[in-house]
């Protein structure tokens, strides 16, 4: 059995857009679950936030980081199938009316997520604020990829300027909280500004829930890698998350554990690019 | 009276400095003559005395296989087996026989026991390398029909395979729904190729498959598709999910990297093929230090796996050796092949490097008292005493809990310690949803975890056909 993919496209220089026939997973997912894929046989697996489920198919996006989203990207076309493809994983957010909902992301997983979770809030009757941070303005979305239909405000900041508010989504959040403009908010995308986020919420009370994004095998609960500190507790990101109270988080652990395979992953991704040279792909 | 042999004709084994190097399997089991000649040893106890029997969770007609072994008729003895066990490539493999069946056995008591693992292993693989199995697949094989009754096992581990398994050959229409992309629950990801070699346990599924059960993998049931929505469709639900998740350890430094628990390490090692890495895409990393920590077949398997990754390996456990709980084999396995062993050291603390990974750990020497625990295992107090080990890897093999994700559904009851609530009948809480393995037991062992699968098919049975007359 197998997962075809049924459509692919190039979201920036960095990041992917690929959409697999999944059935299973399409049927029940909801906002804030993910899903898990093996691309191939020797394939690892992999856990990725879903950007859309419908028809049977879930969109997700990717960046070229390590080896087998390089692969996914160079050797998988439309047509192609994946070997495995599991979920939804984790539970769903709360979705109900909170008022001004604030979704912020930073990086490819939480832009997928921002889409996802602002539609569900908006059709629950809340305002919806989204906020999409991109480094330069050739790493910004295509219009059709950003959460702006789903928004009633969207914001683009890019790290440079070159398009949108320069800055990072921290710096529009800030804003916002001092317009008293915030009733919750959701982020994910990069840890570090994550953890950032967390402080900069904590004095004001604003309820701030982000992805925690930790490495993980089986994301069923069954490996405790993707363990983290919550609340004094140890909880596993795949089963009770992946979204959690972020200022329960232990980020610094959680900033530690995510680097946990750094050089192996470094090893496989050079190993994979110099075949990729070798066979004149790139 | 036939004349007693006392001491077992023993197994070929792969030299230890050789298996170390590979994840190929250790014991070669019996040929057919070496087989004959162990066969010979039994005593052939009668059906209604016979320790053996009583002593199998399954109730294997022991004596019978073991007589048409003797014969040299190994159909004659697959047939007998297969009435009560449908997998004894592995059974034979994994079981603790020493507590179980070799335990009771009436040689023992003067000699050693009659070597029943391993004649059970060998008829499976002798039949299956001779082609014997297909035709008894054949006369076991009943057509499975909806009309008979549907049944959704979930999990495909011993338990869900034993239940599906049994089902099928009872004429019922089987669909097991796995949340991995292997079935075999323990069986693909804990239990190390070089006990069990996948391609074993590859064809023990297929032969599922041929009985007439169909297999999802990618479905966790309570996210993928939940208890209520699996009532809807299917007359009745087996849960066999296992105890998946792992117990960790309640101290300092336990987020530290590199420090696994037995279950990520050994899923990494043998579901994903770390140590093909990076042929194969999963890394795994243990360097020159693994220090594993527990004393069950787990911690064995860790330790032993660490070891052919290439690391020196020293199993710490808070007890004493007379309380490990792994097989005797294995043991003798992991000390033939270098792992050492350390008593009475009780975990306090992970040390970790400016890196955030762990490079010692540092315990508590323990010392036993006379008094005995509810297990009868002597009770142990710390000294105040500490020592540390030095560790570039760290494996946590304490045991495990079952798995919460289906533990959520409403109205499913379950224990204090998390295991499902059943009845005799190994029914659940709810009408028609039957459990069984370590979903109800906490932590067993796989052919407990059979037994359950065997026992919950015949109440799923007996539950259908009475539901059917019911409605009539």
């Amino acid at each position: 059995m197998g997962y075809k993919i049924t459509a692919k496209a190039d979201l920036s220089p960095i990041d992917y857009f690929v959409e697999v026939e999944a059935p299973h997973v399409a049927k029940a997912w909801k906002p804030g679950q993910f899903v898990v894929f093996i691309v191939h046989e020797k394939g690892e697996r992999v856990p990725m936030s879903v950007y859309k489920a419908e028809n049977g198919r879930i969109g997700m996006f990717i960046r070229k980081l390590g080896k087998t989203s390089l692969q996914l990207y160079y050797e998988y076309s439309v047509g192609d199938e994946l070997w495995s493809f599991v979920g939804p994983l984790g539970k769903p957010i709360k979705v109900k009316n909170y008022g001004n909902v604030v979704f912020a992301s930073d990086a490819v997983c939480g832009q997928a997520e921002n889409y996802a979770t602002l539609k569900a809030m908006k059709e629950a009757g809340n305002y919806t604020i989204s906020i999409q941070s991109f480094e330069n303005k050739a790493n910004v979305y295509p219009e059709e990829f950003l959460a702006k239909p789903v928004a009633d405000e969207h914001y683009i900041t890019t790290d440079d300027g070159s398009v949108g508010i320069k800055g990072n989504y921290l710096d529009v959040v800030k804003e916002l909280i001092e317009k008293d403009r915030v009733d919750i908010i959701f982020a994910g995308g990069k840890l570090g500004t994550l953890a950032k986020l967390a402080e900069l919420t904590r004095p004001y009370g604003i309820p701030t829930i982000t992805t925690v994004r930790q490495i993980m095998v089986d994301g069923t609960g069954m490996c405790g890698s993707c363990r983290i500190l919550y609340g004094n507790e140890i909880k596993f990101a795949c089963r009770d998350g992946p979204m959690f109270d972020a200022h329960k988080v232990d980020w610094a652990d959680v900033l530690k554990r995510a680097e946990r395979f750094k050089e192996q992953e470094q090893l496989a991704k050079e190993r994979y690019l110099e075949e990729l040279r070798a066979r004149g792909v790139i | 009276m036939p004349k007693l042999i006392k001491e077992r004709v023993p197994t070929p084994e792969r030299p230890p400095e050789e298996r170390v190097r590979d994840f190929n399997e250790v014991n070669l089991g019996y040929t057919f003559e070496l087989a004959k000649q162990e066969a010979e040893r039994c005593l052939q106890c009668p059906v209604e005395y016979a320790p053996c029997i009583k002593g199998c969770p399954v109730h294997i007609n022991i004596p019978a296989f073991i007589a048409k072994i003797k014969e040299g008729d190994v159909k004659g003895a697959l047939r007998i087996i297969w009435n009560d066990n449908t997998l004894p490539a592995i059974t034979g493999r994994v079981c603790p026989q020493e507590d179980q069946c070799e335990g009771a056995c009436v040689v023992g008591k003067v000699g050693t026991a009659v070597n029943i693992g391993k004649l059970e292993r060998f008829v499976a693989d002798y039949a299956r390398e001779h082609g014997i199995e297909d035709e008894l697949l054949q006369e076991f094989a009943r057509e499975c029909s909806e009309k008979k009754g549907k049944v959704a096992v979930v999990g495909a581990g011993p338990a869900g395979l034993t239940c599906a398994g049994e089902l099928a050959k009872m004429g019922y229409r089987v669909t097991i729904f796995e949340a991995l992309h292997k079935p075999g629950g323990v069986l693909a990801y804990g239990i190390p190729e070089f006990r069990l070699p996948k391609e074993i346990l590859d064809h023990e599924l297929d032969k599922l498959k041929r009985l007439g059960v169909e297999i999802k993998t990618d479905h966790l049931v309570g996210r993928t598709v939940t208890i209520e929505e699996l009532l809807g469709e299917y007359d009745a639900v087996f849960i066999g999910t296992g105890a998946g998740t792992p117990r960790l350890l309640n101290i300092p430094g336990i987020l530290l990297g590199r420090i696994y628990s037995a279950n990520e390490f050994l899923t990494r090692v043998n579901l994903m093929k770390a140590y093909e890495f990076p042929e194969y895409d999963t890394p795994i990393h243990v360097g020159e230090k693994v220090v594993v920590i527990g004393a069950g077949n787990t911690a064995m398997d860790a330790a032993r796996s660490a070891l052919r990754l290439g690391a020196d390996v020293t199993i710490a456990y808070r007890r004493g050796r007379e309380d490990m709980t792994a097989r005797i084999e294995e043991i003798h396995h992991a000390e033939e092949e270098g792992v050492k062993f350390e008593f009475f050291l009780n975990p306090v603390e992970f040390i970790g490097d400016e890196n955030g990974r762990v490079k010692a750990v540092k315990f508590e020497k323990m010392r036993p008292l006379e008094e005995r625990d509810r297990k009868g295992k002597r009770k142990i107090v710390g000294t105040g005493e500490y020592v540390t080990l030095e560790a570039t890897t760290v494996i946590i093999a304490i045991g495990l809990e079952p798995n919460k994700i289906i533990t959520e559904t409403p109205g499913l009851k379950t224990n204090p310690n998390g295991t499902l609530v059943v009845d005799e009948n190994l029914m659940t809480s709810i009408p028609g949803v039957f459990a069984g393995g370590d979903a109800i037991r906490g932590e067993a062992t796989v052919i407990l975890a059979m037994g359950d699968g065997k026992r919950a098919a015949k109440a799923i049975c007996d539950y259908i056909e009475k539901k059917a007359k019911a409605e009539a």
